[in-house]
């Protein structure tokens, strides 16, 4: 079965036939389409999500937040963009420079570099990867050692403290993320995004694979805490707590490197809302309806246009629980996180991996509403 | 499309050249990382998918960060220069590690030019199809034995690691 984007490479073959377009190279089109993602989708969100979070932090707390630069003050983040980028490049005495430059850096090529893999619409995945849940999942590990190396060239034992909590934090709930992520596989049978996507629509008689079974519904609730250890948001923030270690492993970057940092952490933010999204919430799928089998044959850049608003309306608002819970719970102390990861998320994930594969053996992978409506018509639903 | 495998294979050898050369530790760490990537990016030029994620997932995100560990942690470690090497071997080093460039190169692109010249039944379908399914057949039919054996092997080290990490009383 060909790929998402092997279609649209042959769709684009036939349409720019006889063009001059046509001699352009496949590689190039795949390169023009990852540049897009992230020029127009990632890094535009990192930025606005900035605003978009003080907007909510003053909403939770009973005050008016940014509101002088622009209408509703919605110019804040570029006002905060220029700002961070005339400030002086300062680099500690004594640290290193290089390692200083590097580290922002690496965080945001992880976080951006997930995007590539995010299934946008149905004939709208940037890169359709074989392996595309494996790949995000592996990608973002690189922000671990940017955090890390950062910490260290900041000459800065706090911000050491910070970034080695950080890299810990991250690599502890790595497991529980993709331990998680494996009961959706089980019921899906694939690795690529597209695939688990189209197979959460409502003729195929599962719907979103949260509601598919009790053990999936605890795998996103795992997958959603473990997403948040992993982006260094509250309740999971001792690295760059204010009260605890000035603020952790970004305090001796000013300017535009801090700027990076939060940028990246804010694209992580939305890969992972983004992950469990495609992986649970049924990624572009509209409930109750497939729009391929309408009523009427809607005009494709129509279709996409709806697939593509449920996507981000669904990532919005898990993006929106994040932020909200960041203004509504207290920090863990590092030792209560790592004994959460370590004795209570891991247990329970290895528990619902173990449940949905008994699961999907007992009921012959129907999900909770056909074995439901199956009991109920008398005769068995077919799958 | 074959400039990107000269591109990471520069990479590798390059980035572990500064690995065996640079005299400050944490910087051959670092590289490290960026040979890491490059392997990657090789292994999906030789049709390994899911080996190429899994190299990132491992070594970048485990291994590196163990090494990061390592060198930050230990006591006086970043102020060792590094500076055994005497430097009659940089050179000899620098062309043997540059001439493996092309014998690596060749190495990987031969078996898809073998494939596309005269396909063998099925093999070109093989070639771009996902691996990963059939990595986990072969481990649960062909393979039991040796899976068995690295589970227990893990078991081991993860029992290790939480002995010796053990609070001291």
């Amino acid at each position: 079965m060909p790929a998402n984007s092997a279609l649209f490479a042959q769709s684009l073959t036939q349409w720019t036939q006889g063009t001059w377009f046509a001699s352009v190279p496949i590689w190039v089109w795949a390169l023009v389409s990852a540049l897009l993602v992230i020029y127009m989708l990632a890094l535009p969100f990192g930025g606005i999500a900035t605003y978009v979070e003080r907007k909510i932090a003053a909403d939770i707390q009973d005050r008016i937040g940014p509101n002088r630069v622009g209408p509703l003050g919605i110019f804040q983040f570029a006002a905060d963009a220029i700002k961070m980028i005339s400030k002086e490049d300062y680099v500690p005495p004594g640290g290193d420079r290089f390692l200083f430059n590097i580290a922002p850096v690496l965080v945001v090529v992880g976080s951006c570099a997930g995007f590539v893999a995010l299934p946008l619409a149905q004939y709208l995945v940037a890169g359709d990867i074989n392996i595309g849940v494996f790949y995000i999942m592996a990608i973002t590990t690189i922000i671990a050692p940017g955090i890390l190396l950062g910490s260290w060239a900041s000459e800065n034992k706090w911000s050491l403290l910070g970034g080695l909590r950080s890299a810990a934090q991250i690599v502890s709930y790595e497991i529980p993320v993709a331990l998680s992520i494996l009961p959706v596989i089980l019921i899906s049978g694939s690795l690529q995004m597209g695939e688990i996507v189209k197979q959460q629509g409502w003729q195929s008689g599962h719907f979103w694979n949260v509601f598919h079974n009790p053990f999936t519904l605890i795998a996103f609730f795992i997958l959603f805490v473990g997403g948040l250890a992993e982006t260094n948001r509250i309740p999971f923030d001792l690295p760059e707590a204010e009260s605890e270690l000035v603020s952790g492993f970004n305090t001796e970057f000013s300017g535009m490197r801090f700027g990076l940092y939060a940028l990246g952490e804010f694209v992580d933010v939305f890969v992972m809302c983004a992950l469990v999204t495609t992986l649970f919430l049924g990624g572009w799928q509209l409930p109750f309806v497939e729009l391929d089998k309408f009523m009427i044959t809607l005009p494709s850049g129509l279709i996409a246009l709806i697939q593509v608003g449920f996507f981000l309306g669904k990532t919005f608002v898990m993006v929106f629980v994040v932020m909200w819970l960041r203004w509504t719970l207290p920090r863990l102390r590092v030792d209560q996180l790592m004994g959460l990861c370590w004795k209570g998320m891991v247990p329970i994930a290895l528990f619902n991996i173990l449940g949905t594969a008994i699961w999907m053996w007992a009921f012959k992978g129907q999900s909770m509403l056909q074995v439901a409506l199956g009991l109920f018509s008398g005769g068995g639903s077919s799958h | 499309m074959k400039w990107i495998l000269l591109v990471a294979e520069l990479l590798t050898v390059g980035s572990a050249l500064i690995v065996a050369i640079n005299p400050n530790i944490l910087y051959s760490a670092v590289f490290l990382l960026f040979s890491f990537l490059g392997v990657a990016v090789m292994y999906l030029f030789a049709g390994a998918d899911f080996l190429a994620g899994v190299q990132v997932v491992v070594y970048v995100g485990g291994v590196t960060i163990l090494i990061l560990f390592a060198i930050m942690l230990t006591q006086w470690l970043y102020r060792l220069k590094l500076k055994d090497i005497g430097s009659k071997f940089v050179v000899p080093g620098v062309v043997l590690a540059l001439g493996l460039v092309p014998f690596l190169h060749r190495g990987l692109t031969e078996l898809g030019k073998m494939v596309q010249a005269a396909p063998p039944e099925k093999m070109a379908e093989f070639a771009g199809s996902p691996k990963t399914a059939l990595i986990g057949k072969a481990l649960l039919t062909n393979y039991l034995l040796p899976f068995e054996a690295i589970t227990i092997l893990l078991l081991g080290a993860l029992v290790g690691a939480v002995w010796l990490a053990r609070p001291k009383a």
